[in-house]
């Protein structure tokens, strides 16, 4: 079963620390219980989102998916915002 | 020229910039900024006074006071990340409170792949080059006399040994292996399909010992005693089993009788080769007992150089960013090499022998032909620094 999303953030081809920056920024202008999809090509982001969601205080990492589109993996996150 | 410690303006720092710092124990303070479980794998390593600290770029994402209010202000700051963008970022950071912050140009992994050469000796004999991978703690060597060149434990990155030898103007005529590595990735195949020089490696070791499978790589095999010429060098084959079965030192001696042992994983520095990657440590720690204990001390002095292929911490060197002392010295700094009964020694070795890296079976299969990985793989079985000493 797909995960639920409210709103998707796309950084594919940002490097790092852009993917995480952006999606702070996309997470404060959820409202709380809104989830974000963000679509990231950086293999770096799947442990950098781990460690982020547990000193970040309103953040819960529902699900991480590793995806192909046109031959190259797609890390794909879905953040809750929480409070 | 002076030594004074001028404040650094510049925002980056290379990779070589950052070895020279930390060879001449520069008062440098490094900042990690890539996520806990990375930097607990690996990181810059230097003297043991070397200061770090891990902060993950995401905290100062989260809150930037905190974060910054964790580094101290009164010193030079190296910020390091995995390739460049979060370390770039943080620094800037940094500056905008006003610390002093640079950070490292293309990240740890550009670190993990610098290469240091520097000459170990240059006379009338010839010259002995040492080609080290600081970040891995890895060590080869070249000896260049009369036009000729032997290479000892070539890593994986073949160029700059031939750029050593062609900007010396010798030919490669032998390349050796102390071993069959397991912790990185040996350059002695490709080296010998790019020089046509023979590659050199006890057969004893062209059997991967947990497989219990025959190389598939073209090699020429060592006798124990066997003699090679490379310029006005003579380089005996003396058999050092322990860290594996077929390990050999090869002992160079010029014509002045100064001679230089390379011991691979045999002697090291500070400590020796762990009995047990082979996967019989009680097997075989005996059998190393006789190599250091008996057999060794018949073809070395106390004024043989002694050249291993590895050090832990950069406290090894001689100041200079040499790894290389004479047995005299070795004997008296090397705790792991104090007189023992064998019984001792056994009891001390399987007391002391550090975590065995899984991926270490694999870069063996590598070493022997049995597998051949891509680039991306190769870096990453041959991630951090070597674990192939006892634990001190």
């Amino acid at each position: 079963m797909a995960t639920e999303f409210d709103q998707t953030l796309d950084v594919k081809g940002a490097k790092c620390p852009m993917p995480l920056v952006k999606s702070r920024k996309a997470i404060n202008d959820l409202t709380v219980g809104q989830t974000l999809r963000v679509l990231a090509t950086d293999r770096g982001s799947v442990a950098d989102f781990q460690g982020w969601v547990k000193t970040a205080k309103n953040i819960e990492l529902v699900a991480q998916e590793t995806v192909q589109e046109n031959g190259t993996d797609l890390y794909v996150h879905y953040l809750k915002r929480t409070s | 020229m002076t030594t004074t410690n001028v404040p650094t303006t510049a925002t980056t720092r290379t990779a070589a910039e950052l070895y020279a710092a930390l060879i001449q124990s520069q008062p440098l303070f490094i900042l990690d900024v890539r996520n806990e479980e990375d930097f607990a794998r690996w990181r810059v390593e230097g003297r043991a006074a070397l200061e770090t600290l891990n902060i993950p770029y995401f905290e100062f994402i989260e809150d930037e006071a905190a974060a910054v209010a964790r580094v101290p202000r009164d010193r030079d700051i190296l910020v390091v990340c995995a390739k460049e963008g979060s370390s770039e970022y943080v620094a800037e950071i940094l500056r905008n409170h006003s610390l002093n912050a640079a950070h490292l140009e293309g990240g740890i992994i550009t670190w993990g792949n610098l290469y240091d050469v520097r000459d170990i000796a240059d006379n009338a004999a010839g010259r002995i080059v040492q080609i080290a991978r600081p970040a891995r703690g890895d060590v080869s060597f070249m000896i260049i006399s009369d036009g000729q060149a032997a290479i000892i434990d070539p890593l994986r990155h073949t160029n700059y040994y031939l750029d050593t030898a062609r900007q010396a103007g010798a030919s490669v005529t032998q390349i050796f292996d102390t071993h069959v590595h397991a912790d990185h990735i040996s350059g002695g195949p490709a080296l010998a399909q790019a020089t046509g020089a023979p590659y050199y490696v006890h057969a004893y070791d062209a059997i991967h010992p947990i497989d219990m499978l025959p190389a598939q790589m073209p090699y020429e095999h060592l006798q124990d005693g066997q003699t090679f010429t490379v310029g006005q060098y003579s380089v005996k084959v003396i058999w050092f089993p322990g860290h594996t079965l077929g390990q050999v030192n090869y002992l160079a001696t010029a014509p002045d009788g100064q001679s230089y042992l390379f011991t691979g994983d045999g002697i090291f520095l500070k400590s020796f080769g762990r009995p047990d990657l082979g996967g019989k440590g009680e097997t075989w720690t005996p059998i190393l007992y006789e190599s250091i204990y008996e057999r060794l001390p018949q073809h070395i002095d106390d004024s043989t150089v002694i050249l291993p292929s590895h050090f832990s911490l950069l406290d090894e060197d001689d100041g200079q960013g040499r790894f290389a002392a004479p047995y005299g010295q070795v004997r008296r700094q090397n705790d792991a090499l104090v007189p023992r009964s064998k019984e001792e020694f056994t009891a001390y070795v399987l007391g002391n022998l550090p975590v065995f890296p899984p991926q270490y079976v694999e870069i063996k299969r590598v070493n022997i032909g049995l597998v051949h990985p891509t680039e991306e793989q190769a870096g990453e079985l041959e991630l951090g620094r070597n674990i192939c000493a006892l634990s001190q």
